[in-house]
């Protein structure tokens, strides 16, 4: 009887340890998925739970600015590059217009150079405003969306009023910002400057949206569900980054204390105290968090540029009525919202560029995908996904 | 800072065997086409530019297809870039070499900075050069049947053939528009 039931045991230890023939699925994501942030495909193979080999495949949006700038003058390609990150259009005129003035030598008034750096971190908040509003939405909480969009809106109205523009202000010109910046009549003998009460609504909105930064911490490092799908998921060290290029808050959220705005001048960042955020682990929570406290330092530089903005003064440099950049080259780089963005501009002489290449945060923020969704599992590749936060416009260009 | 740049400079020509210039706070090494893959290491690992920020090139051509042509005639040639850089201070460097603009081959910096595939890969498509080496050289941006670099200087604009700029211009102006009398207002 012994014997029997040794047999039947034995028996069913070898059933169970027979490896199953287990065909590998081929997953498709996208082109057409909310969590891409525009039109984005990834190919992965799904074995069990886990995906592997994953691919991303891109172009479906490239719109080849490289090549129309070619044939386009320097004023006419700010419209183009606004296009690129259109979450923070403001923000990705700053390096051209830096890089044409650094070839033409021209001074900015100090007037303008205040009035672009506020601009340009409200473009930040409002950037990352999107994030913690579609974040947590992929993750399956949607409340914090409504206090983000809402605030982001009231800076959305504030750019607007200055440059006439939510998404695209091509308010930046060579030499300075729009001289006939500003809502009603204009006519060339008495410029607008900024509108009337811009900068006590900016304080004001400041105060708001560091007030909703409270609201949604709480929201969002309050929900269990939120942080045990993204605590310790999509770990990115490091010296990966740095090898893949990976900048701007997905780069800090590693660790790494570095920003462009302490260490290159293309705005006067110099002139006001803000700390640079890092994460501790590098994984979604951290990037969570970081972008939540930049929004936070952005609003503490926008306070600091408003007590400081010379009242009055001249908004545009002398710059000749037809803009020709002289003969030479240049990189310059900014901190983007989404990382570094620069532009390798070549100029000969003419009214439009040789050659502008492109350096767009989210393209190198993407080629991490293959390395950080190795072996993760199929849901958390939306929640490494939407917190590389990357926009498709910024990759494809 | 010129100072400092230029000692910058100085010291990655030094250790890269290259040449150095500073074209407007950029510091550009150029190195002989060969020592390109090794320039690369030497930068990661003795001068400690871990980031890598981005690669692409440039078409020195003389007959143009779109945009203005250069006002002095160049060598023809290709010259490939790429921009490297560290996560302290902010230095960076963009590296240059020379490539034959007819078959343009290089090694590839997959091994070195893992983030350059996509940027060669992006630079294959566009340019047509051959980057030896590199795991998957596919299309990146263009359908796989595409034919032609298009950022090649001889590659036409399809849509300023098809419509020449700037177009017809406008005869008739918009009710209340400014008089030629007046022409600021």
């Amino acid at each position: 009887m012994d014997v029997g039931q040794d047999a039947i045991r034995h028996l069913s230890e070898v059933q169970v340890s027979v490896e199953l023939e287990t065909e590998d699925m081929t997953l498709n994501i996208g082109p057409q998925h909310p969590s891409t942030h525009g039109v984005l495909r990834l190919v992965a193979r799904v074995d069990g739970e886990r995906c592997y080999d994953v691919k991303p495949v891109i172009g479906y949006m490239h719109r080849g600015y490289e090549k129309l700038s070619e044939v386009r003058t320097y004023p006419q390609i700010t419209a183009l590059i606004n296009r690129i990150d259109w979450v923070s259009g403001y923000a990705n005129e700053i390096p051209f217009i830096v890089a044409a003035e650094k070839l033409m030598e021209v001074e900015v008034p100090e007037r303008a150079q205040f009035i672009r750096l506020i601009l340009t971190e409200m473009a930040r908040i409002s950037s990352h405003l999107i994030f913690m509003a579609s974040y947590p939405l992929e993750l399956g909480a949607a409340t914090p969306l409504f206090f983000a969009l809402r605030e982001r809106e009231r800076v959305l109205d504030l750019l607007e009023g200055v440059t006439g523009g939510r998404f695209h202000p091509n308010f930046n010109r060579i030499g300075g910002v729009k001289p006939n910046a500003g809502s009603g009549p204009t006519t060339r003998k008495t410029p607008q400057d900024l509108p009337a009460g811009f900068l006590e609504d900016t304080r004001d909105a400041m105060d708001h949206v560091l007030s909703v930064c409270d609201e949604i911490e709480t929201l969002v490092a309050g929900n269990e569900i939120i942080l045990a799908r993204t605590k310790g998921i999509g770990i990115l060290p490091p010296e990966v980054a740095a090898a893949y290029g990976v900048s701007g808050p997905n780069l800090r959220a590693s660790g790494v204390k570095f920003d462009l705005r302490k260490v290159e001048n293309y705005l006067p960042y110099d002139r006001f105290e803000f700390d640079v955020i890092v994460g501790e682990n590098g994984d979604c929570w951290d990037r969570w968090w970081v972008r939540l406290q930049e929004i936070r330092e952005a609003a503490k530089i926008i306070q600091q540029a408003i007590d400081g903005i010379p009242p009055s003064g001249p908004l545009q440099a002398k710059v000749p009525k037809i803009i020709k950049v002289p003969k030479g080259e240049t990189y310059v780089r900014a901190e983007n919202p989404k990382g570094e963005m620069g532009y390798y501009l070549v100029s000969d002489g003419g009214t439009g560029p040789y050659r502008l290449k492109i350096r767009s945060a989210s393209f190198s923020n993407l080629t991490i995908l293959p390395w950080i969704l190795e072996g993760v599992l199929v849901p958390d590749i939306i929640a490494v996904m939407g917190s590389l936060d990357f926009v498709l416009g910024d990759v494809d260009r | 800072m010129v100072h400092l740049l230029q000692g910058f400079a100085d010291l990655v020509a030094e250790a890269v065997g290259g040449r150095a210039e500073i074209l407007h706070d950029t510091v550009k090494v150029t190195v002989a086409n060969e020592g390109w893959v090794t320039a690369h290491s030497v930068a990661r690992d003795d001068l400690d530019l871990v980031f890598f920020s981005w690669l692409s090139a440039i078409d020195w051509a003389n007959d143009v297809e779109a945009g203005d042509p250069l006002k002095d005639e160049v060598e023809e040639r290709l010259e490939l870039l790429s921009t490297v850089g560290d996560l302290t201070e902010g230095k960076r460097v963009t590296f240059s070499t020379t490539l034959d603009s007819e078959s343009p081959v290089i090694s590839t910096l997959v091994d070195v900075y893992a983030g350059s595939n996509w940027h060669e890969r992006e630079a294959a498509e566009m340019f047509g050069i051959v980057f030896t080496g590199h795991p998957d050289l596919t299309k990146l941006y263009l359908p796989d049947h595409f034919i032609g670099n298009p950022l090649r200087k001889s590659y036409p604009l399809l849509s300023r053939e098809v419509k020449p700029w700037p177009g017809t211009v406008d005869v008739e102006g918009m009710p209340d528009s400014p008089t030629t009398e007046n022409p600021g207002a």
